[in-house]
């Protein structure tokens, strides 16, 4: 005789029942943004031991591209939010057409990056240029895989368009959004 | 509050959020712009780092609605925040 299934109750997640969204998304939130902290802060400590490469490799950077692709990014956020927004009242299409939205800035934002790598390389500056550029190309590159994997996410939660969906696909690009937040002042701003 | 009245406050906060988003990173631009392609400064750097606590609490408490979550999280995220953030200054200063 087999055991009848339960109904887990409400709740089951403990703490992480109180976030908005499937729990996993905040697991995973709380853990990117645990290993990119730890490789900002890696960043940081690099800058103390070579402040004059850091300060070469800084001015090499162009602060307009990457001040647009914070624009690019924070917009494409408030879209997704508007996706949520939009799915919470029930509404697929318009919620289908604000994701559609946020992609299409998000393959803006790596558009500029491409520009930005592409201008790098027309210098002859790579990963292997030296240790601020190794950072820089790690640092960026990784986030934009991420770029990547939220626009795969965004697709996918448009597709299959349940609340819960949409609010898991979204919290992800929020995510990628709010390290580009930190990322961007420490590589570009702080000099 | 009916559901139509609630939607609209609902696209207001988003709105008010993505507007202080693009604001702090304008105002972020222009302090690190104003100083050129040098070095921006001890003011410039903490005006940035500032902006950039300001900007991950709008996305997180608005955009992943954090705010629906208890005091707990808030003050979770606020603290790592803080201490990242705080961290990178730190090493900014010590880096001269």
């Amino acid at each position: 005789m087999t055991k009848p299934q339960t109904i887990e109750p409400e709740g089951e997640w403990g703490a992480l029942s109180s976030l908005p969204g499937n729990p996993l998304m905040w697991v995973l939130i709380i853990s990117e943004l645990l290993v990119f902290g730890a490789f900002f802060l890696g960043f940081g400590v690099a800058r103390v031991l070579h402040p004059d490469l850091f300060r070469a490799g800084q001015a090499m950077l162009d602060i307009r591209l990457g001040g647009l692709n914070t624009l690019i990014l924070v917009t494409s956020g408030w879209l997704a939010a508007k996706a949520v927004q939009a799915r919470a009242h029930g509404d697929v299409a318009v919620s289908r057409r604000w994701a559609a939205g946020a992609m299409a800035l998000g393959v803006a934002f790596l558009v500029v990056k491409g520009v930005e790598y592409a201008d790098k390389a027309a210098h002859g500056i790579g990963i292997e240029t030296d240790t601020f550029f190794t950072l820089f190309f790690l640092m960026t590159g990784f986030h934009a895989m991420h770029v990547i994997m939220g626009l795969v996410l965004l697709a996918i939660v448009a597709w299959k368009n349940s609340l819960e969906n949409m609010e898991t696909g979204a919290a992800f690009w929020h995510m990628v959004d709010l390290i580009w937040l930190i990322l961007f002042p420490i590589v570009y701003l702080v000099r | 509050m009916t559901i139509p009245d609630a939607n609209a406050a609902t696209s207001r906060r988003l709105l008010r959020a993505w507007a202080l988003l693009v604001g702090l990173t304008v105002i972020s631009l222009t302090v690190s712009l104003g100083f050129g392609q040098a070095e921006t400064g001890l003011a410039a750097a903490a005006i940035s780092l500032t902006a950039s606590y300001f900007k991950a609490s709008a996305v997180l408490d608005h955009f992943l609605d954090l705010r629906r979550a208890g005091k707990g999280w808030r003050g979770f995220f606020s603290t790592m925040l803080v201490v990242l953030l705080g961290g990178l200054m730190a090493t900014y200063v010590a880096a001269g």
